[in-house]
């Protein structure tokens, strides 16, 4: 390693790393502190309370439910569209890349309120089943929960894509011919061959997608409202409209150790699967 | 043999737009034989390799293999095993999952899968490495895995496209041995592509020697460099001798021929004025012999160039156009300084072919 060569290569990264330690780790760090801080010094309360609340149980289930949705749905169609990504080639690639990769120059909140005025019961959505003649009647899209699925969808699949496109494209086509020439048909080849190897970018995918899921809360605002409770929006109510900082920072410590638990089982699962094919 | 080859492929044809890969190619392959199809890239022969394999759709003819006729068949149920260029072996198996591959697809009972896995690593000498990932191994003991794969299923044929072309020289000339042995004692029939002509001289039974899509000549190693079809299989295969002349008489099965280099006799029958080219290799010319010339070609030529091979060496003369004049001699022998030297050869060691068209 070049640092490990010479060490004053090390300082280069020192505005890095002080970026992140005042914006990430500290504030982080006060997280922590506040959620155990109370009124009367260092105290469990915030957790007890939260963990004592029925309530707060039915809105982690609701938080994870919905997240769990959104990443299944990103999974299952971006993993196709990663594939046709890898193998497509010259003109088609670079345009398939550019739709894709565009729309992330686009804000969440823009991207949200379109798909307010899409899903709306006289929208262009609405419009376009009914014309269809697929329903008779505007089906209600905007605050449900299939409403904000499908925006969440959109805005979160790239992050699916582009992971499992990184790795579907090192994945050599001869082993599907060989797979083919040991007597395997389309779907032992996709089982035994193509989906093994592209686990490791599933994994990362997945692992890009809950953690933003699980934490998002520009897109349910506006496709839900304020009656929908997730651990966000309940987070966000504790800071902006209670007042109350120790159980807004205690849902967030909980919401950040759910993310972190799902990235760094992503993570193990992932090394544990590169393991098997160590270089 | 009357009866119809083991492998017969009729006819087969196969284009990518407007170009033509394979025009309507005939092979026969008789069981247990090992025939290499060679030629330079892009002359079809990978191509030809999979449609046999059923990887790549032929446009025209049939691919009938023991009476069967698999056209159509996609590959996975035609029981052909392949080694392909780069192994393409499953990264994320092991050793022996890689073996077991093709036993596990075809849903063979776990006793006989393990028996016919441990008799092919064995085969190539890898029992020890069962367990092991295939990219912990070098790439002379994955060509051995990739080999043993194929053979595990017990296919109906074998085909290996350029399996030792990624290996050093001195690995690829001991897999050579190594591969045939294994093949001969499996009593398998394989077809082996490479553009390598050293190699399938040494490895083949007989060899197709393939150009632009069609193959110019298939024969036992010997007939084809001893008695070259076309001057691109003598050119293709081992070292020659080359002069452009046009044909002056022919008798009696003798033809003379007015070179750049005077007048050289062939065997063959020839139309007169036609314009021909005759070739003979570089090993059968004989440099200031002298003595006896009865049925002998006999030129005089000016030495240029001397190429040292250790064993042999390499006397090349001055020619001019595509004329290419060489002769092989023994390592130690002092190679002729300058000044003109006399070159004889037998007549009926003369190759004799028509021009090709545009030459």
């Amino acid at each position: 390693m070049a640092a490990a060569a010479n060490p004053r290569v090390a300082w280069l990264a020192l505005p890095g790393v002080g970026f992140l330690v005042a914006a990430f780790a500290l504030p982080l760090a006060a997280l922590l502190v506040t959620s155990f801080h109370g009124a009367q010094g260092w105290t469990l309360e915030g957790y007890t309370r939260f963990f004592g609340d029925p309530f707060n149980y039915a809105v982690l289930a609701n938080t994870l439910k919905s997240a769990c949705i959104i990443t299944v749905a990103c999974l299952v169609i971006g993993y196709p569209t990663a594939f046709v990504l890898a193998r497509a080639t010259g003109l088609m690639q670079a345009t398939l890349l550019l739709a894709l990769i565009l729309p992330l120059s686009v804000g969440v909140v823009v991207k949200a309120f379109a798909w307010t005025i899409l899903l709306r019961s006289n929208g262009l959505v609405n419009t376009l089943l009914t014309g269809l003649g697929i329903v008779d009647e505007p089906v209600r899209l905007l605050f449900t929960e299939t409403g904000l699925a499908i925006g969440a969808v959109h805005v979160f699949l790239p992050f699916m894509v582009l992971p499992i496109y990184a790795v579907a494209r090192q994945i050599d086509g001869r082993l599907t011919d060989a797979a083919a020439s040991l007597g395997a048909g389309p779907l032992l080849r996709f089982t035994r061959v193509v989906w093994p190897l592209s686990l490791p970018g599933v994994v990362a995918g997945v692992a890009f997608v809950f953690s933003m899921a699980v934490s998002m809360y520009v897109i349910p605002s506006l496709l839900m409202g304020d009656r929908y409770k997730t651990l966000p929006t309940l987070i966000a109510r504790s800071y902006l409209f209670m007042r109350d900082r120790q159980t807004g920072s205690t849902m967030a410590v909980v919401l950040l150790a759910i993310a972190v638990t799902v990235v760094i089982g992503s993570a193990l699962l992932a090394r544990r699967l590169q393991s098997g094919r160590a270089a | 043999m009357t009866a119809a080859p083991y492998l017969a492929l009729a006819g087969i044809g196969k284009r990518y737009g407007e170009q033509v890969v394979i025009g309507n190619l005939d092979l026969g392959v008789e069981q247990g034989e090992f025939v290499s199809l060679l030629g330079p890239s892009g002359c079809g022969k990978t191509t030809l390799l999979r449609i046999i394999a059923g990887l790549v759709e032929s446009d025209a003819g049939s691919v009938r293999v023991a009476g069967l006729d698999l056209t159509g068949l996609p590959a996975h149920k035609r029981n052909i095993g392949v080694v392909f260029q780069n192994y393409a072996l499953f990264p994320h198996l092991t050793v022996g999952d890689n073996v077991a591959f093709g036993l596990r697809a075809q849903r063979a009972s776990a006793a006989d899968t393990e028996k016919a896995v441990a008799h092919a690593l064995d085969l190539v000498r890898l029992a020890d490495y069962r367990a092991r990932p295939v990219t912990a191994l070098s790439g002379g003991q994955q060509q051995r895995v990739a080999l043993a794969r194929a053979i595990a299923t017990r296919p109906r044929l074998i085909l290996l496209d350029e399996p030792l072309s990624a290996l050093d020289r001195k690995l690829r000339e001991t897999m050579q041995i190594e591969l045939r042995r294994i093949l001969r004692a499996e009593g398998m029939t394989a077809i082996f592509v490479t553009h390598d002509q050293e190699e399938a001289l040494v490895m083949s039974d007989r060899l197709a020697v393939m150009n632009a899509g069609r193959i110019e000549q298939l024969g036992t190693p010997a007939q084809v460099y001893a008695r070259p079809a076309t001057p691109f299989v003598m050119d293709f295969v081992g070292l020659s001798c080359r002069l452009a002349g046009t044909v002056e008489s022919s008798a009696n099965g003798l033809t003379q021929v007015r070179t750049a280099f005077g007048g050289i006799a062939a065997p063959g029958a020839f139309r007169c004025g036609a314009r021909v080219e005759v070739g003979v290799r570089p090993e059968r010319v004989a440099v200031n012999r002298g003595g006896d010339l009865a049925g002998r070609n006999r030129i005089t030529a000016r030495a240029q160039e001397t190429v040292y091979l250790g064993s042999r060496g390499l006397l090349y003369f001055a020619c001019g156009g595509n004329d290419r004049l060489l002769v092989e001699v023994g390592g130690e022998a002092a190679a002729p300084s300058g000044g003109d030297t006399v070159l004889d050869w037998r007549i009926d060691d003369t190759l004799l072919f028509a021009a090709p068209a545009g030459a």
